[in-house]
Parts: C-alpha cells; structure tokens; sequence
C-alpha cells in the first residue's frame, strides 16, 4: 500500500499465493464470518517481484512463439494507480525498470541481430478500438474510421492501416509514441475517453529462410499488446449497497431495445444480428484455437479499492474461461451403435463355436500336432479349431516367456551382462516359439488342403 | 399562499421551481433531458395542484386527471430515485404506473393534458391528437423500462412480451426508425424460435421483411452519382436485409429439426406411428391457433398488416410431417441463403459466409431425413459435400484453425453417411458389383481422409499428438478413431492381405480409445456408449485376424 491509502486508514485486504498461484481478496466491509474470495491464476506476482520475473516467466515464452511464427497477445486491464502502467511500461530509461512492452522489443530485436541465417522485417501498427469504430493512431487523420474485413488466406485484418518499417528498438519506441500522443489528445477532449477505448499496439515479425530445397519459407507471427478499456472505473455511481451487480442500469433510451431483445435470446441455433464485438473478432484467434495469450490484471491492496480489485479479478477470470464459439457438431449417430453392436455379436458368436469344441480336445489334439506324425480324424471339428488350440497354446508360451523377461529385466541384483544374457536366450525361446508357429499353421493349411 | 412558490405565471413559475435531483444520479439524468424537464415541471406543479385545490380553484375532474398523469411520470421516475440496482422496487414503481395507464384510460379515455401545457393558453395548447400521442409516447417507455426490469429479474418469458408490446406501439404511434425496427423485430423472432413458438416468430421476421423497406432508397438515379455517404447507407441497408436473411434461414432449419426430432426413431429414421400421431395433434391445434392468432400481438397500421400477411403465407409456422412439406420449407430457406450469400461473401466475410455455407448444408441435412428415396438422399448429401469441400479449401487453417476443424468433421460425417446408403442401396439391389464396390470404398476413404485430418490439427508444432486432449476436442477426438477404425473395417476387398491391413488399422484405432480412456478417466465418461464397444472389439477383432493369417498362409 502506498503512503496515501495508509494516511487515508486503508487497511491491506490482499493475500497472494504464489506458489499456488491464488488472489484472495476480503471484503472489508462484510462480516467477521464472511469467507474472502479466491482466484487462481496461472501466475500471480507480488509488488515485491522484479520487472524481469515476470518478463520471463510469463512472457518471454510468448514472444518466442511470435519469433517462431504464431500469433501471441498480452492484455493489460487495471485501475490507475494499480501498476498496470509500470507493468507494461515501466521506466524506459532504466533497463531494471523496464515493463512488459520495452522488454518484449528489446527481445524480438536481440533475437534478430544474433540471427545469422534469416532474414528478418519487424513492422509496428497501432490501433484502437472506440465505441465500436476503429481508429489509426499513427494516422494524421484521426477521423478516418477504418473497417474490419476478412481474407480466407489470411484471416482478419484491418484495412488501410498504415504500418511502420523498425529497424530496431529506439524506431518501435517512436512509433509507439506518436500513437500515445494522438490518444492523449483524444482524451483531453472527450470524458471518459480513455476508459473506453480499447488500444492494440501489433508488432508484426516476419522472418524469411531459406530451406534445404533451395526455397525461400517465410513465416509470420503477430504481437498484440492491448490496453483493456474499462480499466478506469467511473466514479462510484452513489449507491451505497454492499451488492456489486454489473450492468445493471437501465436504459433510457429506446436505441438501446435492440440489446435487450439479443439478451433474450440463446445463441446456440440462432443468429443474432449485432456484430460481434470489434475487439473480439480482431483478436478471435487470440482467444482460442493455436495462439498464446496473456492477460495482465493489476489490482491494489487497499480496502478502498475493494470494489475496483473485485471487478478486475472477475474480469480476469472469465477471461480465463472463455471458450471460442465454434464447437464441433456431434451427430451421434446411433445407427452405427447398434451395427456396432450386432457385428460383435456375430464375431463372439464365431468365437465361443470354436472355443467350445477346442477345450474338448485341446491335450490330446496338442500333443498330436507338435510330434507331426499322425492325423486323427478329428470329425466334427474344423481347421479353426486346431488354430485356436494351437493359439490358445502358444498365447500362454508366450506369456510365460513375456513374464520371465519382465522379471529378469526387473530383476536389479543381476549384473548387466548376465541380464543381457538371459535375455538373448528368451528372445531366442521367442523366436523358436514363433517358428512353431508357422509350422503348426502349415500342417493347418496341408491338412486343410488336403480335407 | 406560500411566499416560497410564486404564483403561476408563464416561464416563471418554470424557472424559479427548485429541481434538485440527487447527487450520483446526475449522470443518468443528464442523458435524458425530456424527462429532467418532465421532473421540474412535475415538482411546481404537484405544489400548486395542491394547493390550487385547496382553494377549490381547479374543476375536480381536471385535477384528477393531471394527478394521474403526474403519477405516471412519478412512477417512470421513480426508477431513477429506487436505484438502478433495486430491481424488485422498480418493478413495483412501473407496474403501478402501467395500471394507472390502463385505468386511466378505461376510465376516462381521452388523453390528459400534457404536463407542460397546464401552464399554456388554450391557443398554444397542442392538438388532442398530439397530446394522445405524447401521452402514449410515455407509457411505451414505461413497457420498455419494464421489459429491462424483468431481464434482470430473469422473467425472461415477460420481458419479451414487453418488448414485442414496445415494437408494436412503436409502429402504431410511427415513432420508430425502419432499419433499427426490422432488426429488432428480427431478433425478436429468434428468442421466438428458441421457444418453438413459430407463429410469433414467423409474425416478427415478415413485419421486419415489410418494415426495413420503409427505408428510403438512394436518391441519386445511377450509382456513378452516388456520394460516399449515400453508398455508406446503400452498403448499410444491404447488410442489414442480409442479417434478416439470416434470421429466417434459421427460423426454417429449426423449424424442420423441431419437426424432426418429434418424428424420429431411436435410429434417427421417420418413426410412421409418430408420424400419424403428428398429424393428428396438428389438426387439433390448427383449430386451436386460429382463435389464438387473435390474441396474440399482431403488428402495425392497416397498411403494414396486409403486406405482413402476405409475406407469412409464403411460409408455414407449423411442423412439416411429411417430405412435400418439408421441402417447401426447405425452399423458402435456401432463397434467404441466396440473399445472404449476395452479401456475405467469402472475400469479405469468411466467418459469415461460412456459418451461411454450413447452415445451408444443415438444410439439406434435415431434408434428407424427410426423404425417403435413398438415392434421392445420397444426392442431397453429395451436394453437402460440394458445399463444403468449396469453401474447405479455401481457408488458411493457421487463421481459421477452429472452423476448419468444424468442417473437416462434418464433411468427413457426410461421407460417412453417403457410405452407408450406397452399401443399403446396393444390397437391397443385390448389386454389390465392382463397380459399386469401388465407390462404396472411395467414400469410405474419403471419411477416413477427413477424420484424420481433423485428428491431424490437434497436433502440437512438433507434429505430435497431444498427450491430453483438450476438453472440447475430447470426444470429437475419440469419435474420430472410432469411426475410423469401423470404416477401416467396413472396407471391401477380396484381397485378404489388404483385408488384413484393414483390421490391423481398425484394431489400432480401438486399442488408441481403449488406452486413452484407461489414462485419463474424464474421457471414459465422455465416451461411454462407444469405450466398451471398442473394448470388445479390440479383443474380437485380432481373433478374426488370425483366421484371415491362415488362410493368407494357405493360399500363398
């Protein structure tokens, strides 16, 4: 906690588990017997972890994928003042310092210099995403709205976005700038601008190489790096209750009819006409299917921002557990279960009429086949009979012989040498078994022929 | 008189009246400027009501009447003052003033002077036909807010009886905006069809079919002429009868599977008891909705209602038993799949146009079910196919990974389902000549090409196959080696060496489910009408394969 919530008798209502990777957060104004709420995350950092623990932990696999080829995404989302800044800034200047994103370049660029046998073209967009229009930052004309639109080869992409050529990190660093410059002016002129808007900042890498059938292969993958909107939490809206309920206002407006009809309605085999959500489309492989994706949600410990730090939890978690859209439609086909059925019938049917005749004469039938001499006139019984004797037989040799291997190469008092030995004559008794094998299916077959 | 409110002048008394309203709900005021003056005016004029009563100043009835009217107002307000997040008690506050609405105008009937003009001279006072509509401008808003409030009260069934009620006042009072209208009504259906209520929802989708034409066209003669701004809006309303397009495409695909899933035995084939017993029940009903049809909320002016009719007979809202029936909704169907694709291009929108592709493969899907000719079937199937395949190979699986996946499976279930009715065709036929043979056993092929593949895209970048499944893919996954590894067995060859081979990869697949299973328990759960069928098989199968040994041995 920092000085001014300590003045201000805030009191600490945040517990961090690193090591099971757990938040727990108190209510300070509920009851003594009232449980705190915990959430697990796959990594949770203290205000005492170092900028680079959590470089390289959590992100640094990231970025290697994106070098690799793949798309990867980190999202930012948190109050002011809770570090979100620090974490994905942090202070440029000082290399101990440094956040998320000047550490990711620093990364991407080191990668390239030390690279010998690839070629490689680091291009920076940045982009963001208000009331449901598009904007470029790093375009003069900030009113241009720009559209999403998608490409079977290449999947979504925005049009007319311009993007920059960087040769190395002070170049991004620029471009970076520029963008934060426009959005800074925005937000001097609209209220609450920027706890609306969302920012993606894309840092495409592509890298080309040339393969061992004399081709060039080249290979892209996208860094997305998005400031969450809705990190600034309005003012309290004056209502005192202890229940924290989400959009819940009503709305005045008649426009808004639209949205309460959709609520109504279960997406699962109907169409809904409102688009989905910008952010969500531009980011839809982000969100499931091969791509990585990071989501970094800060929250204070104080107890004055008990509300804000719950909402970010919440909102960290259910992003945890979003599940993509398409899922694959199952018929389940019960025809196909019940031929399944009926054809086992038919095979074990096959099986007991063999299984049956064969326990009758299986010693005496045995002992006539190995000495290879006489043939009895066996009557009712067929060739397959024989073979399963003849199967049941070798199926218990080579268990057996399955058996002493086990035990020999478990057995640690043998000396290696010894074991290897044994082993060899088992092997061999295998083979031997094998041989027989063939043979006895020889005579089946001789005996068949001549039937 | 109370020195403290100045006597009813004109503007005075509208600018000296104290309008306080509480701190925090500033915000939401300042949105809705309408009701913030509604609020000031209302406060003046309860005081002097009051007290112009006293002074037995004002006729009775005229009190009575701005008192309701005040009351209203009150109770639409009141859901500011209860707090945004106290459902219970706004509901109350709303209800309330829809009965006041109700007796009010049951009671008295013509409309009450509109809050404001109690303080204009007769001449300036608005016409009575303006003054109704205000008035019932109002109360929409209170059916609105109250549609919100039920929402919130998970009182789903209500809240969209009140947004139906909401989008027909709008059309009577003609306060709406065309475009916003239809697609509202549009998806209003769809919370319809969810429902299985048809009539509803057939009504909603043919009102949004009528009402989005309202919308004016371009008013430039060619399209050379056309400003940005009007090719903006041309763009706009084009994409906009296409989403409608989409929601009847829906309409008749649940339509036809609601119908199929009252119709079908346990082996997924027409049940001809259930369907007798159908027909019998639709009859009945059809008597029945007549006089229900009365009841429900129809929509618009004379004008619009003729022309909604006539757009709802081109489609039945009744289940299809029989395959005519099912065809002709089938065809109204497929048209809005045309309209849709007309926009939803694959160039522009690859997810929309796929999820339109898909739809229309479920079309025929359904249809088939209704179809009785196998061969017939098989067409509808191979059209399926067609479809798919198109659209399949034109997308980059390292964007569209997930719906690559979805397709791969369903084509390679349509193969499947091709297979099997060429095998029943020909046997029925007693053609199981080489000719069909090597079509039976291309089709099976072909499944088994696209299971794999599906199985090939779970594979991590080393090419592996994952250790665990994901849970989504989980039984997809399986039912993939299971289905493999019967075709595998189903295949036809006289060739017993290439039989064996057959079995040994059936075997394979079985012993994958059997082995999987075992490892990680959740996917026993998942698989649990197969995994003991695989069990069996994967014990059975070697047997068999040990006969076909010999007689390879035999024979060589």
């Amino acid at each position: 906690m920092n000085g001014k919530e300590e003045a201000a008798g805030c009191e600490r209502i945040v517990e961090m588990d690193v090591n099971l990777g757990q938040v727990s957060i108190r209510n300070p104004k509920g009851s003594p017997t009232e449980l705190p709420k915990s959430f697990r995350f796959d990594a949770v950092y203290e205000s005492s972890c170092r900028q680079s623990e959590l470089y390289d932990e959590t992100v640094r696999p990231l970025v290697d994928s994106v070098l690799q080829g793949f798309n990867g995404t980190v999202f930012a989302y948190g109050q002011t003042g809770t570090g979100k800044t620090y974490t994905m800034q942090g202070v440029w200047a000082e290399p101990e310092k440094r956040g998320i994103i000047p550490n990711s370049f620093e990364h991407i660029f080191t990668h390239i210099s030390r690279s010998q046998d690839q070629q490689y073209l680091v291009r920076a967009s940045y982009l963001e995403i208000y009331q449901e229009e598009i904007r470029d930052l790093l375009n003069k004309d900030e009113n241009k709205k720009l559209e999403l639109k998608e490409k079977p080869e290449t999947g979504v992409y925005i049009k007319d976005l311009s993007s920059f050529v960087t040769k190395n990190v002070k170049e991004i660093e620029h471009v970076m700038n520029v963008g934060n410059q426009t959005r800074s002016v925005a937000s001097t002129n609209m209220n609450e601008y920027s706890s609306r808007s969302h920012a993606i900042f894309v840092v495409t890498v592509e890298c080309s190489e040339l393969g061992l059938d004399g081709e060039n292969h080249i290979r892209v993958g996208k860094l997305n790096l998005v400031d969450l909107a809705g990190s600034e939490r309005q003012s309290k809206t004056g209502v005192q209750g202890e229940r924290l309920k989400e959009a819940t206002k009503i709305n005045l407006s008649l426009s808004a009819l639209g949205n309460v009809i959709s609520a109504l309605v279960d997406g699962k085999s109907t169409h809904i006409p409102y688009r989905d959500s910008k952010l969500t489309r531009l980011l839809e492989d982000s969100l499931g299917g091969n791509a990585k994706t990071i989501m970094v949600a800060t929250i204070g410990p104080a107890s004055c921002n008990y509300e804000e730090s719950l909402i970010t939890l919440r909102y960290a978690n259910r992003t945890k557990n979003i599940k993509n859209k398409p899922r694959i439609n199952e018929d389940p086909k019960d025809a196909l279960l019940r031929e399944f059925q009926e054809e086992i019938a038919r095979l074990k049917a096959q099986l007991e009429r063999r299984g049956m005749l064969s326990k009758k004469r299986r010693k005496s039938q045995r002992k006539i086949i190995l000495e290879g001499e006489e043939i009895i006139d066996e009557g009712e019984e067929t060739e397959d009979n024989i073979e399963k004797d003849m199967e049941n037989y070798l199926k218990e040799q080579k268990e057996t012989l399955e058996k002493e291997k086990v035990a020999i190469q478990d057995d640690h008092n043998l000396v290696a040498e010894e074991k290897q030995k044994l082993l060899e004559e088992k092997e061999k008794m295998m083979e031997d078994l094998k041989k027989e094998q063939e043979a006895t299916e020889q005579l089946a077959a001789k005996f068949k022929v001549g039937q | 008189m109370d020195p403290a409110v100045p006597p009813p002048g004109r503007r005075t008394a509208l600018s000296s009246c104290p309008a306080v309203p509480p701190p925090g709900r500033r915000t939401a005021l300042s949105l809705c400027p309408a009701v913030l003056r509604l609020h000031r005016r209302w406060r003046c004029r309860v005081t002097e009501g009051e007290m112009a009563a006293r002074e037995g100043g004002l006729e009775q009835d005229l009190s009575v009447k701005y008192s309701q009217v005040l009351r209203l107002l009150e109770n639409q307000l009141g859901i500011l003052w209860a707090g945004l997040e106290e459902m219970e008690k706004a509901q109350t506050y709303l209800e309330d003033a829809e009965s006041l609405y109700n007796q009010y105008t049951k009671e008295i009937g013509t409309p009450p002077l509109d809050t404001h003009e109690h303080f204009l001279g007769e001449e300036e006072r608005l016409s009575e036909q303006e003054r109704h509509k205000r008035f019932e401008k109002v109360y929409t808003h209170t059916l609105y807010y109250l549609a919100q409030v039920y929402k919130h009260l998970d009182m789903n069934e209500k809240a969209a009886w009140y947004c139906h009620t909401t989008l027909q006042r709008q059309l009577q009072f003609t306060h709406y905006n065309p475009v916003e209208w239809a697609i509202n009504a549009a998806t209003l259906s769809q919370y319809y069809i969810t429902k299985q209520l048809y009539m509803e929802g057939r009504l909603c989708l043919a009102a949004a079919n009528v009402i989005i034409n309202q919308a004016g066209g371009t008013s430039s003669e060619s399209p050379a002429e056309e400003s940005e701004e009007e090719r903006d809006h041309r763009d706009q309303l084009q994409q906009k009868r296409a989403e409608i397009a989409r929601c009847w495409i829906k309409y008749c695909l649940n339509l036809l599977q609601d119908s199929r899933k009252l119709l079908e035995d346990d082996v997924g084939e027409m049940d001809w008891d259930r369907q007798e017993e159908l027909k019998i029940r639709l009859k009945k009903e059809e008597e029945e909705k007549e006089q229900g049809r009365k009841s429900a909320v129809m929509f618009g002016s004379s004008e619009t209602f003729d022309l909604i009719q006539s757009v709802e007979e081109k489609v039945s809202c009744v289940y299809p038993v029989d395959f005519s029936k099912a065809r002709d909704v089938f065809l109204v169907g497929q048209n809005y799949v045309q309209e849709a694709k007309e926009f939803f291009q694959l160039d522009d929108h690859v997810t929309d146009h796929i999820e339109v592709v898909q739809d229309h493969s479920a079309l025929f899907k359904v249809l088939a079910f209704f179809e009785e000719d196998q061969e017939r079937r098989c067409k509808m199937h191979k059209r399926r196919i067609d479809m798919l395949e198109a659209v399949y190979t034109e997308l980059n699986p390292q964007y569209y990974l997930l719906v690559c996946r979805q397709l791969q499976f369903e084509i390679a279930d349509t193969y499947y389902e091709m297979m099997e009715l060429k095998v029943s065709i020909a046997n029925r036929l007693d053609e199981l000549d080489s000719h069909n043979i090597k079509k039976i056993n291309h089709l099976a092929q072909s499944a088994i090409m696209y299971y794999t593949l599906f199985l090939d895209s779970l594979k991590n970048s080393e090419k592996k196959f994952p250790e665990r499944l994901e849970a989504d893919v989980l039984r997809p996954a399986l039912v993939c080696k299971f289905r493999i590894g019967w075709l595998y067995s189903k295949m036809i060859t006289s060739d017993p060496k290439l039989q064996l081979t057959n079995l040994q990869q059936s075997v394979e697949c079985y012993r994958f489910v059997v082995d999987y299973c075992e490892m990680q328990p959740e996917a026993a759960k998942v698989m649990e009408p197969e995994l003991e069928l695989c069990v069996e098989m994967a014990t059975l199968l070697p047997a068999r394969m040990e006969k076909l040994k010999a007689k390879i041995v035999a024979f060589s």
